[in-house]
C-alpha cells in the first residue's frame, strides 16, 4: 500500500482522494530559490527539493515567474535582475538543472508557454524604471533563442495564452490596456482600454505614462476562460475582476473582489475563478456564472501572490510572500469547503509558481 | 506527452471537463500529428542587399499537408541576415552562410532549416595600420592589415605582404617591415586583389650609439623601474623617432620549472620584477644595444595580523559597513543584512576589542545592503531592497545617538526597483537605482527629502553596480560599461549634484565592474581600482545554508592620471577567490575576497603587473567562525580601516575588527 494512501485512510478520507499527488515549483524571489513541493490529497505539503537559482551568490537576482513545458520534460524561469537586463532559464524537470539561457528586457516577469510548447512569451514587466512602453519577448524554446520583442505597453504583467494557444493576453499595469497577441503571427492583434472599455491605441513609444491614479485598474493579469469566450483580469487598484468579452471586445461583468486582487487562475472546468488578494492577505474563490463570492480564506502572512488550480479542480496552490525575515509560505486551500488544507515554508517572497504535474 | 497524459488520465478520472478544457490544444495539435517540415528552399543564396522568402510546410505521417503557423529565425544571421518571423521573408546585409529555421508552432516541435548563402561582396578597400613616412634603415616594424568589404564587414581573410623593392625593405608573412637600405618603398597588403599601399622613405639609420639608464640600481620586488634609452647620432644630437627594443636577461634568485616570468619590461622601458635577482634590460636600435643592470631584493612588507573584536550576527547574513567617529566622539559602527529581515545594527566601537550592540532597527525589507553615514555623523542612510510594497527606496536615519536611532523619513519616489548601493556627499545622497542611474536625493533637510539629479549612461544595456564620490566626482560601477567618472561639483566640468557631467568612461579588461576606488597615490599618479565580481551558477547537490560559496574576478588598477587617456596597468589576482568591496589609505589596499578573506596589499610607489606575485601582500586574515550562518566560512564582504583599526564585514558572522602589527626592525 502506498504510503499516501494510508495516510489518507487513516484520516478517514476517501482513498480515490488520497491517491493524488500534486508536484509544483514555487520562486522565492528575495531567496533566490526555487522549491519544489509535493502535496499529498489528504496529507501534507511537503518541501522536495530546493533549487539555487542565479548566477551570482552575492547579488539577488529575483526569480519571479514560472512556467511549465506542457509535456513536463522542462521548466522555466525569469530572473527579474540582470546586468541590468533579466534572463528565462530553462531546467530539465527531475535533475532540475539549467539547460538553457536566453536574454530578456527589464525585470522580466510571467512567462506564459501555449499548449505547443515551442516558444515562451515573457513581459518584461520593467517594475521600476521609467513608465514607457515595454515589450512581450518570444523565445524559442528550443534554441533559447529571444526571436523578437513586441511592443505592448507600460509595465505588462500577466502573460497567458489562452486554452487552444491562439491567443495570448497580457495586461499593462500602468496604460490600464489588455493587450491580445495573435498566437500565429506573435504580433499585437488589438488592445482594449479596461477604463474607457473601448478599444485602445498602442501606447507611445518612448513617452512615460501615467500611473494610474487611485480607483482606476492597474491591471495585474489575465486569465483566459477555457470556453475560449472571454478573459478575466484583475484590477488591482480597483478591487474588481473584470470579465472582458472576446467577441465583443469589451468588458461585459465587473466582480467585485475587495483587497487588491493580484494573480488569478480558473478551475479546469471554468466554473470556479481564485484571486490571491494581496491587500487583505487572502484568497478569493468566485462562482463564475453567478459571480458570487464562495470563499475568502485568510493566509497565514500578509502578501498572498500566485495562484494555480490543480488539474482536478480540487484544490487551489497559493504562494504567500510574507514581509520581511517572514519565510515564503505555500498554501493548499481545498476550493470546495474553501479550507485551507496543508501549508509549508519556503524561501523569502514566494512569488511565481507553475504545477508541475499530478500524479495518482 | 508523458506528463501531461498522467494530468489528463487522472483528470479524466476525477474531472472529465476539466481534463477537456485544459487539454484541448493539446489534443488538437496531437490530432494534426506534424512529422514533417519541409522548408522551401532549403538552400537560397542572396546577394546583400537583395531580398528573399522561404516557406514551411508541415505534413503529417500520411503525407498530408497540415496548416500550421511558423515562426521564422536565424540565430547566427543576427545583425546580419534580416528574417521577418511570420512570412520568411529575408535581406540580406552581410555577407555569411546562415540557418534559418522555420519552427512549427505545434507540439510535435518539429522544424525545418534552410541554409541561406550570402556571397561576400567584393573588398572595397584594405587598410594597414600605419601611415607610412619616414623610417629607418634597419628597423622592424609589425604591420596589420584590416580587409573590409563592400556592406562594411571587416573579413579575416589571408593577407599577401610585399614591398615594392626588397632591397630597400622586406616584409614577411606576418606584416613584420624590415627596412634594409635607403630608398623610396611601398608596403602593400593584398587580400583577394584588392590592395592596401603606405609609403615609406627609408632613410639611414643616424644611430651612432646608443644609452640605457635604469631608474634606479636597486630595487624591490613589485617597484616600476624606469629604464631610459637614448640613441644618439654621430653628432651626439639624441634620436628620439627611433623605435627601441627592450629585452631582459633574467637571473631571478630562485625560480621553479614552470614558473611564471620573474620579471618584464614593456615597450616603454617599464622593468617590474616578480621574484628577487639580478635582471639586465637591454635597449636596442638596429646595430647598438645597451643595458642597464638592476639588483632586486625581497619586498619585505609581511605583517601579523591580530584579532581586535568581533561584533557577531549569527542568524542572517551581512552586508555592507560603515564606522565613523560619532556627534558624541565615540565611534561607531553600522553593518547591513543580506537576505534577511530587513535589519539594521549599530555598534560602539571606541573600544573595538567588545563592541557593544547599542541599537537595531529593522524596515521593510529583506535586504538592507548599503549603509551609510553623513560627513558630520549624524544622518545614516540605508538602502532597502525586497520591501513587501515593493517601493524599497532609502531609509534616512538620526544617527546621532546610535543608542537611540530614530526614523526621519523614507524615501522611495522612483526609486522602486531597489537601491543596492548608494553614496553621501556634502547633503546628497547618491542612490543606485534598478541597476540603470543613480538619482541624486537632496537631505539636506533630512525630513524632506527630494531629488535632485539624476544620471544614466547612454550606452546600449547599460547597467550600474556602485557608486563612490571624492571632492565632488563620482566614480560609478558599470558592469561591461566599466567606471564612469562623473563631474557632481568637483571636477571643473559644471557638473553639480542638480547636473551630473560625464567625465570619462574606461572599460576595464573583462567588463564586469563591481566595484570602483579612486586613490592619488603620492607618487602623484591618480588610480582608479576596479574590482570584478563573476561568479557562477551553484553546483548541484549543495546543501543550501551548509555550504561555503564561492566567487571569482579581480582588481583591475588603471592609471587615470591622464583622464583622456587612462592605461589599464596592474592588477592585483589571486587564484583561489575573487574581488568584492575596498579601502584604500595611506598606500595600503584593504580589499575583501570572499573566499579569499581579507587582503592588505602594499600599493606604495608605481603600480605594473599583478601585485600578487611582488611580494606586496601585507596580510591575509580569514575569519572563521564555527558558529557562523554557514560555520567556519569566511566570505569577506567589505573592510574599512578606521583608527588604526581594521574593521570588515564577513557575510556569514557579523562584523569583525583586526588590527596590523608594525613589522619589527631586524636585529642584526
Amino acid at each position: 500500500m502506498q504510503p499516501a494512501i494510508t495516510a489518507a485512510l487513516l484520516a478517514g478520507l476517501p482513498a480515490h482522494a488520497a491517491a493524488q499527488s500534486y508536484w509544483a515549483y514555487v520562486a522565492a524571489e528575495s531567496e533566490d530559490e526555487v522549491a519544489l513541493l509535493r502535496y499529498d490529497a489528504g496529507g501534507d505539503l511537503t518541501v522536495e527539493k530546493t533549487i539555487t537559482t542565479g548566477w551570482l551568490v552575492a547579488e539577488i537576482e529575483a526569480p519571479h515567474g514560472l512556467a511549465m513545458d506542457p509535456v513536463g520534460e522542462y521548466w522555466y524561469l525569469t530572473l527579474g535582475h540582470g546586468f541590468p537586463n533579466g534572463r528565462l532559464v530553462k531546467y530539465e524537470t527531475g535533475s532540475d538543472t539549467v539547460v538553457g539561457v536566453a536574454d530578456l528586457g527589464l525585470f522580466p516577469a510571467t512567462i506564459a508557454v501555449p499548449p505547443h510548447g515551442t516558444v515562451a512569451l515573457t513581459v518584461n514587466a520593467n517594475f521600476h524604471g521609467d513608465h514607457v512602453p515595454s515589450t512581450v519577448t518570444i523565445v524559442d524554446l528550443e534554441t533559447m533563442f529571444p526571436v523578437a520583442e513586441v511592443v505592448t505597453c507600460t509595465m505588462p504583467h500577466g502573460s497567458r495564452f489562452n486554452a487552444d494557444g491562439t491567443r495570448h493576453y497580457s495586461a499593462c499595469m500602468m496604460d490600464n490596456q489588455l493587450v491580445e497577441i495573435d498566437g500565429a503571427t506573435l504580433e499585437v492583434a488589438r488592445r482594449l482600454d479596461l477604463v474607457a472599455n473601448e478599444p485602445a491605441r498602442a501606447p507611445i513609444e518612448g513617452h512615460m505614462a501615467m500611473a494610474p491614479p487611485d480607483g482606476h485598474c492597474s491591471p495585474t493579469w489575465t486569465t483566459p476562460h477555457p470556453d475560449g469566450r472571454r478573459v478575466f483580469v484583475p484590477c488591482n487598484r480597483g478591487d474588481v475582476i473584470l470579465e472582458v468579452d472576446l467577441e465583443r471586445w469589451r468588458v461585459t461583468r465587473r466582480i467585485e473582489a475587495p483587497g487588491a486582487p493580484y494573480n488569478l487562475d480558473l478551475t479546469p472546468d471554468g466554473t470556479r475563478l481564485l484571486a490571491t488578494l494581496k491587500g487583505s492577505a487572502q484568497v478569493g474563490i468566485w462562482d463564475v456564472e453567478t459571480g458570487r463570492l464562495l470563499h475568502l480564506v485568510d493566509s497565514l502572512l500578509r502578501v498572498t501572490h500566485g495562484v494555480v488550480a490543480t488539474p482536478d479542480g480540487r484544490y487551489a496552490i497559493v504562494t504567500v510572500e510574507g514581509v520581511g525575515g517572514d519565510p515564503g509560505i505555500v498554501e493548499v486551500i481545498e476550493i470546495e469547503s474553501g479550507t485551507r488544507v496543508a501549508s509549508a515554508n519556503v524561501g523569502k517572497q514566494a512569488g511565481g509558481i507553475a504545477l508541475w504535474k499530478m500524479e495518482g | 506527452m508523458r506528463t501531461t497524459r498522467i494530468i489528463v488520465s487522472a483528470a479524466l478520472v476525477v474531472a472529465m471537463a476539466a481534463a477537456a478544457t485544459t487539454e484541448t490544444a493539446a489534443q488538437e495539435a496531437d490530432e494534426a500529428q506534424v512529422v514533417r517540415v519541409e522548408v522551401n528552399p532549403s538552400q537560397l543564396t542572396l546577394q546583400v542587399g537583395e531580398k528573399g522568402r522561404i516557406t514551411a510546410t508541415a505534413y503529417d505521417a500520411d503525407g498530408s499537408v497540415v496548416d500550421v503557423p511558423f515562426l521564422f529565425f536565424s540565430r547566427d544571421g543576427r545583425g546580419r541576415l534580416a528574417v521577418d518571423r511570420n512570412t520568411g521573408e529575408m535581406e540580406a546585409f552581410k555577407g555569411g552562410e546562415y540557418t534559418v529555421r522555420a519552427r512549427a508552432l505545434v507540439p510535435s516541435r518539429v522544424g525545418g532549416t534552410a541554409t541561406v548563402t550570402v556571397p561576400y561582396p567584393p573588398l572595397d578597400r584594405v587598410e594597414i595600420s600605419a601611415a607610412g613616412g619616414r623610417f629607418y634603415s634597419g628597423v622592424m616594424v609589425r604591420h596589420t592589415a584590416y580587409a573590409v568589404d563592400q556592406a562594411e564587414d571587416v573579413r579575416d581573410l589571408a593577407v599577401t605582404w610585399v614591398t615594392s623593392d626588397e632591397s630597400v625593405a622586406t616584409v614577411d608573412r606576418f606584416g613584420v617591415f624590415h627596412a634594409h637600405a635607403p630608398g623610396e618603398v611601398t608596403l602593400s597588403a593584398t587580400v583577394e586583389g584588392v590592395v592596401g599601399r603606405i609609403a615609406y622613405q627609408v632613410i639611414d639609420n643616424p644611430v651612432t650609439a646608443i644609452a640605457v639608464a635604469a631608474g634606479q640600481a636597486r630595487g624591490r620586488t613589485g617597484d616600476v623601474v624606469h629604464f631610459t634609452a637614448t640613441p644618439s647620432a654621430a653628432d651626439g644630437s639624441p634620436v628620439d623617432d627611433i623605435p627601441v627594443t627592450f629585452g631582459l636577461i633574467a637571473d631571478p634568485d630562485a625560480i621553479a620549472t614552470g614558473d611564471f616570468p620573474p620579471a618584464e619590461v614593456d615597450s616603454r622601458g617599464r622593468f617590474v620584477a616578480y621574484k628577487p635577482g639580478v635582471y639586465t634590460v637591454t635597449a636596442s636600435v638596429p646595430g647598438h644595444t645597451a643595458h642597464a643592470t638592476v639588483e632586486i631584493l625581497p619586498r619585505h612588507v609581511v605583517e601579523e595580523v591580530s584579532l581586535v573584536g568581533h561584533a557577531p550576527v549569527r542568524n542572517v547574513p551581512t552586508s555592507d559597513l560603515w564606522v565613523w567617529e560619532g556627534v558624541d566622539g565615540r565611534d561607531y559602527a553600522i553593518t547591513g543584512t543580506h537576505r534577511a529581515h530587513g535589519s539594521t545594527y549599530w555598534w560602539d566601537v571606541t573600544d573595538p576589542a567588545n563592541p557593544v550592540l547599542t541599537d537595531s532597527l529593522v524596515v521593510d525589507a529583506r535586504t538592507t545592503n548599503d549603509v551609510k553615514v553623513s560627513e558630520d555623523g549624524g544622518v545614516c542612510v540605508i538602502s532597502r531592497e525586497g520591501a513587501s510594497n515593493r517601493r524599497n527606496g532609502i531609509v534616512i536615519l538620526d544617527c546621532t545617538d546610535p543608542r537611540n536611532i530614530e526614523i526621519i523619513s523614507a524615501y522611495d519616489d522612483e526609486l522602486t526597483g531597489g537601491v543596492h548601493n548608494l553614496f553621501i556627499h556634502d547633503g546628497h545622497v547618491y542612490a543606485v537605482n534598478n541597476g540603470v542611474r543613480f538619482d541624486v536625493i537632496n537631505i539636506e533637510d533630512p525630513a524632506n527629502p527630494h531629488r535632485v539629479g539624476r544620471f544614466e549612461l547612454d550606452t546600449p544595456g547599460h547597467a550600474i553596480h556602485d557608486i563612490w564620490i571624492v571632492d565632488g566626482i563620482a566614480y560609478t560601477s558599470n558592469w561591461g560599461d566599466g567606471v564612469a567618472v562623473i563631474d557632481v561639483g568637483g571636477g571643473g566640468r559644471g557638473g553639480s549634484p542638480e547636473n551630473p557631467v560625464l567625465i570619462t568612461r574606461f572599460r576595464d579588461i573583462g567588463g564586469a565592474t563591481h566595484a570602483a576606488f579612486p586613490y592619488k597615490s603620492p607618487t602623484g599618479r591618480f588610480y582608479i581600482f576596479m574590482g570584478d565580481e563573476i561568479g557562477a551558477p551553484p553546483f548541484d547537490g549543495q546543501e543550501i545554508g551548509r555550504t561555503p560559496e564561492f566567487m571569482a574576478g579581480y582588481i583591475h588598477i588603471v592609471d587615470f592620471t591622464d583622464p583622456e587617456n587612462p592605461e589599464e596597468v596592474a592588477r592585483y589576482e589571486i587564484p583561489e577567490a575573487g574581488s568584492h568591496n575596498m579601502w584604500i589609505e595611506d598606500d595600503r589596499l584593504y580589499a575583501a575576497f570572499y573566499q579569499g578573506g581579507l587582503r592588505v596589499v602594499d600599493i606604495s610607489g608605481e603600480l605594473k603587473g599583478n601585485l600578487y606575485h611582488q611580494g606586496r601582500e601585507i596580510a591575509v586574515y580569514k575569519a572563521y567562525d564555527p558558529d557562523g550562518v554557514v560555520a567556519n566560512a569566511p566570505f569577506t564582504w567589505g573592510p574599512q580601516m578606521h583608527k588604526g583599526n581594521l574593521f570588515f564585514s564577513e557575510y556569514f558572522s557579523g562584523m569583525w575588527a583586526v588590527k596590523l602589527e608594525p613589522r619589527r626592525a631586524l636585529i642584526p
